[in-house]
């Protein structure tokens, strides 16, 4: 019988949850958002990191509550997203199931629509890249899919926006029970059936029969399904699992192969005779970017490409920036004309003149004002707050450029082109992603991480990650190389980045000879999948490029900012809480000064050092924060001015950006580093490591300077 | 047909074709593997193979990069 549950949403209409789910680069995160209209609300599942998106939409007078469910390739619970999503659906939550299908591979994609029917009967299969199939040869008749399936099928294209409207009336239909399923799938298991109606028998005395659809139960057990054996032994039911374990093996011992195996196969047996006449492929003709991919894989070329992309795009994100490198070269060619038009008129330039002409509006309307809120104001949030934002332009470009690489399929390639260079480092193709995402955020890189197969390499990575400077650090190592003249800002940003990989190698490969000393490190390995090259969809790359820029600005309104209020009334207030008269009698200079004397290797007078002391531990909080604590000691609007009015020498310069390169990146970032190693002690090693590195680093870097300068 | 003598996936030069034989591969990759499509009787085509590095296959459809030592774990019969 079909029992299904409506809930009475807030807005009176009937609410209709939505589970959404698919095969990585079957195009889920577009659908979803064109379904939700990107109201988005993000938090994670219960109990771990892995985030979960909700949206919501008004069709017919029903609430649809979308809720997407991590992209896997199927059920078998060895990871957690695999976990994460069949929780999801044996818990009952949701009224309805959506299984995505990518139109230009069904016969792999659909494996995963199977294993959800084989679960929950009020599911709707949805083909999506409809808009593809022709330009592929491929012809599906969804109608005769429907019926031998049992469950309504409709195409959509995300970018045409067509077959939307009809997915909405089905979800709907199907949650009203009018169409669809009333029972789960059942695949037919060849020579394993006996079996698995053993396992049955078994699986009925166990409390875990409650949970699950018991044929689902007995089919995974006999696959060998790690996390519902933990559960039963949690439980106590050590016998189950040995009598499960005992056929497991028995299967082995007379068919000489694994259960997992035979059942995979007889699942996709079932959907090549479900797909037979109804998939039908008119030519199939190699990719029209087949050789991107062979250049990519190409052992010399392949590497050299994936480099010279990155860091050109980085020079035409940096020349949109501020002009730089081009108004240096310009400069030193003899047209200071063209450089200083350049640098004006660039993205940062523009904005610059912005926050300075808002400062000087906001400075004449809080004339009135008292003495101390004026000071709060002008220093503390114009200031602190404006010399953050400043870099928006920044943010904007260099997410730009990571959607364009991820949307258009290049990166995978890149993943592809340096995993033999990692694989000397011990770390795989597989890391190309966080690290690339690193350049970006230290944070959702190190989430990244997951993807990873092998969990010491993973731990590796989690360790040494922070050390690719993300764009937190960018917006420093910019302010502080923009305080030098001519070449020297080139260099310092080259050294910057140099060093920082270096320092990433380095560490990676002392840390893999040691878990290698102690056996148990694997050969890194790749196994992933290439999704089809395509031109950037403007529309997704938006998105993309949107949800950082947003990410930043929260950031900047809500950390940034309460790190930058708490740095200015340390300053403002002297420790007899009264207004200090100087700032070097302020509570953040008294506290600043114990940590001073680590600066005296490089020969800075008093005040420079507190200040600078002063504005990198503000900056262990949030690096964003460093630019601001600085303009503010200085009371200028920019830190790079505030740099020249404090008078840091060149040396000093350069050895102070490898220490705010290399040293923790913030705070946020040894959260997800603890959250996601559950363990103190990798944390402190992060920490210990970054610190001490970064230190040794700077000190180097300043004798080294000293002796050309 | 007569029966080809059996190689692992990583020797098989690009260009040719390949049924799936089995897979040796601990847990996790072989869990992946199997439902990425490389079950037993799955036809495979080495798209690039440099004798370096990953190699490339399409397999149902897609294109997937695998490392040789992967590769080595997986027994095919050529076509």
């Amino acid at each position: 019988m079909v029992t299904y549950r409506m809930n009475l949403g807030k807005t009176g209409s009937q609410e209709i949850v939505v589970g959404v789910i698919g095969q990585p680069n079957v195009g889920k995160s577009t659908l979803f958002n064109l379904l939700t209209g990107r109201k988005v609300h993000v938090a994670n599942w219960p109990g771990v990191t892995v985030e979960k998106h909700e949206g919501w939409r008004e069709h017919h007078g029903y609430r649809l509550h979308f809720i997407d469910l991590p992209g896997i390739y199927g059920f078998s619970a060895s990871t957690l997203e695999e976990v994460i999503a069949r929780n999801f659906i044996v818990s009952g939550e949701a009224d309805v199931l959506i299984v995505l299908i990518d139109s230009t591979a069904p016969e792999r994609t659909m494996y995963l629509a199977i294993q959800a029917l084989e679960l929950f009967p009020r599911t709707i299969v949805v083909f999506t890249k409809s808009d593809l199939t022709h330009a592929h040869g491929i012809h599906i008749n969804y109608e005769a899919l429907a019926n031998r399936l049992g469950v309504p099928v409709v195409s959509v294209s995300a970018v045409t926006e067509t077959g939307i409207d009809r997915l909405l009336d089905l979800i709907i239909e199907v949650a009203r029970g009018r169409i669809g399923r009333g029972k789960p799938l059942k695949i037919g298991y060849g020579e394993l059936e006996p079996f698995i109606s053993e396992v049955e028998e078994i699986a009925k005395r166990s409390s875990l029969s409650e949970d699950y659809p018991l044929r689902w139960l007995a089919v995974r057990l006999l696959e060998g399904d790690q996390e519902l054996i933990r559960r039963l032994e949690k439980r106590g039911e050590k016998d189950i699992v040995k009598e499960v374990m005992r056929l497991r093996n028995e299967v082995i011992n007379v068919f000489k192969r694994r259960p997992e195996e035979i059942m995979a196969q007889r699942r996709f047996e079932y959907l090549s005779k479900i797909v037979e006449g109804i998939v039908v492929r008119v030519e199939v003709k190699p990719g029209v970017y087949e050789w991107i991919d062979k250049v990519f894989a190409h052992p010399v070329i392949g590497s050299i490409t994936s480099i010279l992309l990155l860091v050109s795009l980085f020079i035409v994100v940096f020349t949109l920036n501020t002009g730089f490198p081009f108004n240096i070269i310009l400069e030193n060619l003899g047209y200071s004309g063209a450089a200083e038009y350049l640098e004006e008129y660039s993205l940062g330039g523009l904005m610059e003149k912005l926050i300075v002409l808002a400062s000087g509006l906001v400075e004449g309307a809080v004339a009135g004002y008292p003495q101390w809120l004026q000071s709060l104001i002008l220093d503390g949030v114009i200031g602190g707050v404006g010399a953050v934002l400043v870099f928006l332009p920044l943010i904007f470009l260099v997410a730009l450029m990571l959607a364009i690489l991820e949307d258009s399929g290049l990166s995978p390639r890149i993943a592809v082109s340096l995993h033999n260079l990692l694989s000397k480092i011990g770390i795989s193709g597989h890391a190309v992603f966080p690290i690339t995402l690193s350049l970006g955020c230290n944070v959702p890189a190190i989430m990244a991480t997951r993807a990873t197969p092998s969990y010491r390499e993973r731990l590796r990575l989690i360790t040494t990650l922070a050390f690719i400077p993300c764009q937190a650090r960018l917006v420093v190592i910019l302010a502080f190389a923009s305080a030098l003249r001519g070449l020297g800002s080139i260099a310092v940003i080259a050294l910057s980045y140099l060093g920082a990989f270096l320092t990433f190698m380095l560490v990676n490969k002392a840390l893999y000879i040691y878990d290698r000393k102690k056996g148990y490190a694997e050969e890194p390995e790749l196994l992933l999948e290439l999704p089809p090259i395509h031109k950037p969809i403007p529309k997704v790359i938006w998105w993309l490029t949107w949800d950082s820029v947003k990410h930043f600005l929260k950031k900047a309104g809500t950390i940034i900012f309460l790190v930058t209020l708490v740095a200015w009334a340390l300053l403002y207030f002297s420790p007899s809480l009264s207004p200090a008269k100087e700032l070097s009698e302020s509570i953040g200079a008294g506290i600043a000064k114990l940590f001073a004397p680590l600066l005296i290797p490089l020969n800075m007078n008093d005040t420079q050092a507190w200040m600078m002391a002063y504005a990198l531990i503000v900056g262990f909080l949030a690096k964003e924060a460093v630019v601001g604590t600085l303009a503010l000691l200085a009371g200028t609007n920019t830190a790079t001015d505030a740099i020249k009015t404090l008078g840091y020498s060149d040396p000093q310069i350069a050895a102070l950006t490898m220490f705010i390169v290399l040293y923790v990146p913030c705070a946020a970032t040894l959260a997800v580093v603890y959250s996601e190693s559950r363990s103190f002690k990798t944390t402190l090693l992060t920490i210990a490591l970054m610190l001490s590195i970064a230190y040794m680093v700077m000190i180097a870097t300043y004798v080294i300077a000293s002796l050309f300068i | 047909m007569a029966a080809r003598p059996w190689t692992t996936l990583e020797a098989l030069p690009p260009g040719s074709r390949a049924r799936v034989v089995n897979i040796n591969a601990p847990g996790r990759w072989s869990y992946r593997l199997l439902q990425m499509g490389f079950i037993p009787g799955a036809i495979i085509e080495i798209v690039v193979n440099n004798g370096v590095g990953p190699i490339l296959v399409r397999i149902m459809g897609i294109t997937i990069s695998l490392g040789r030592g992967i590769a080595r774990r997986i027994l095919v019969e050529p076509i």
